[in-house]
């Protein structure tokens, strides 16, 4: 088999380098790609994870319905926190549309002190990909959090003040995580190559 | 349920990590990046570095120096130090920090931290705070500690939360490099004023201190720097102490009940 193209999406802000440079430590170096339609020519599609929902969902979309198509025909794409939320409809954060490819809104988290950030445990974890990398205490940095309209979708939850929230969700090929397993250490950079193994084996 | 963190200090010049003795003769104690790994794997649940560099020359390693460290370190990166505007905190987060502090620069304009939120979001954002005690008032200082602004504390700290910072860096002038603990009342004072996380820093001389951030001092977090830099505690040490008084964290290797 050729090397695989796995590609990140880089819609504006954010450090791209502990990303990148985890990927790369799975034996691919990643394309960092800023046009969401080129976005999707790829084997594997990261949506990284730091920013506010309306500007990531402007530079979204001219691509949306493009990446929608891939992802539901079974282009594997893992969403990291921000990247996650635009796997759902859209956000209380601001306007804009996500890919809607998990049913969904999202939602302040209900807790006094905001944002959440900082090591947080994981809760009912049912993928294998956390359990397979050991993964159980996860960095966290939001104030939103995805609500799916599906429990099933659900694949492990955290809990900040009252709230309990989605930790992560799975359909089929598309994988959401709400933390950052860039900076989760030594079990997070192994969750991301778990995943990639998952995709490309 | 969320873990309250242990945070390293790394003061940094020249793209080196240096060591003052009472602000002065500055030595040097060794590569950053190096560093910052090595308290990764001892459990460190952040890494902050400070750059204290006198001259624009040496602050321009600085942005090299994080996209360095951000191709070694797995836990988050917070940069600050002579950061003015919304651009630099974007070269910053772009170089690979995941976090950037403004202390100086949001004093002289608030709306820096604005502009900042707005662009890259709150949770990267924080609001750097020297305070001391003047009169029984607890004063903001800028410019490294030494210019007074006559800012209250609480008051500054509602503000830059106001304006969009995520977190608010609290540092107390008169503990800083003295060991004797905390300033409680001060952290205290501002974690109760903000909803948004306080982390305490300045003071810390034993595992004891670190404990009391927690619990009188109602901190998020602590910031350490000297005590593990001279080996006087270690990560794990500090760790096991809040875990042993009930405090969450996150369990990393050799923390023990």
């Amino acid at each position: 088999m050729p090397e695989p193209r796995i590609t990140i999406f880089d819609y504006g802000a954010g450090n791209l380098h502990s990303l990148a440079k985890a990927v790369a430590s799975f034996g691919t170096a990643p394309v960092v790609e800023t046009d969401p339609v080129r976005a999707v020519e790829t084997d594997v599609l990261l949506l990284p994870g730091v920013g506010a929902f309306t500007p990531a969902a402007e530079r979204l979309a001219p691509g949306r319905d493009v990446m929608q198509q891939a992802l539901a025909g079974g282009l594997p794409c893992l969403g990291i926190c921000l990247g996650m939320q635009l796997l759902l409809d859209g956000s209380d954060e601001g306007t804009g549309s996500g890919l809607g490819v998990i049913p969904g809104w999202v939602t302040r988290i209900d807790a006094e002190r905001l944002p959440q950030i900082g090591w947080n445990s994981l809760e009912d974890a049912i993928d294998p990909l956390l359990a397979e990398s050991g993964l159980d205490t996860v960095y966290y940095a939001n104030s939103f959090i995805c609500r799916p309209d599906k429990r099933s979708h659900v694949t492990s939850w955290s809990t900040h003040g009252g709230d309990r929230f989605a930790g992560s969700v799975r359909r089929g090929r598309t994988v959401g995580v709400q933390f950052h397993p860039e900076k989760s250490s030594s079990a997070g950079v192994a969750f991301i190559h778990a995943f990639l193994r998952e995709m490309l084996t | 349920m969320l873990t309250r963190r242990l945070i390293v200090c790394l003061d940094v010049k020249g793209g080196r990590v240096v060591k003052g003795v009472n602000f002065e003769s500055l030595r040097d104690v060794g590569d950053p990046v190096a560093l910052a790994e090595r308290y990764e794997r001892e459990g460190a649940d952040e890494i902050v570095y400070l750059d204290i560099s006198a001259s624009a020359e040496e602050r321009a390693t600085l942005l090299d120096l994080a996209r360095r460290t951000a191709e070694r370190l797995f836990i988050p990166l917070t940069i600050g130090g002579g950061i003015r505007t919304a651009d630099d905190v974007a070269r910053a987060l772009r170089a690979g920090a995941d976090k950037v502090s403004l202390n100086t620069s949001a004093v002289e304009r608030p709306e820096v931290l604005a502009e900042a939120s707005h662009r890259f979001g709150a949770q990267c954002v924080v609001a750097s705070i020297d305070a001391a005690l003047v009169d029984g008032a607890y004063r903001v200082f800028v410019k490294g500690g030494k210019v007074p602004t006559g800012l209250e504390a609480v008051a500054w700290a509602r503000e830059c939360e106001r304006q969009g910072a995520g977190e608010i860096l609290l540092t107390s002038i008169d503990r800083d490099g003295v060991r004797g603990g905390y300033d409680l009342a001060l952290t205290r004072a501002i974690s109760e004023a903000v909803h948004v996380p306080v982390i305490a820093s300045g003071g810390a001389g034993t595992s004891a201190h670190v404990v009391e951030a927690f619990d009188a001092g109602g901190a998020d977090a602590a910031l350490v720097a000297g005590i593990l830099h001279d080996g006087v505690a270690t990560v794990a040490e500090l760790k096991s102490a809040m875990k042993r008084a009930g405090v969450p964290v996150r369990e990393t290797a050799g923390v023990a009940a």
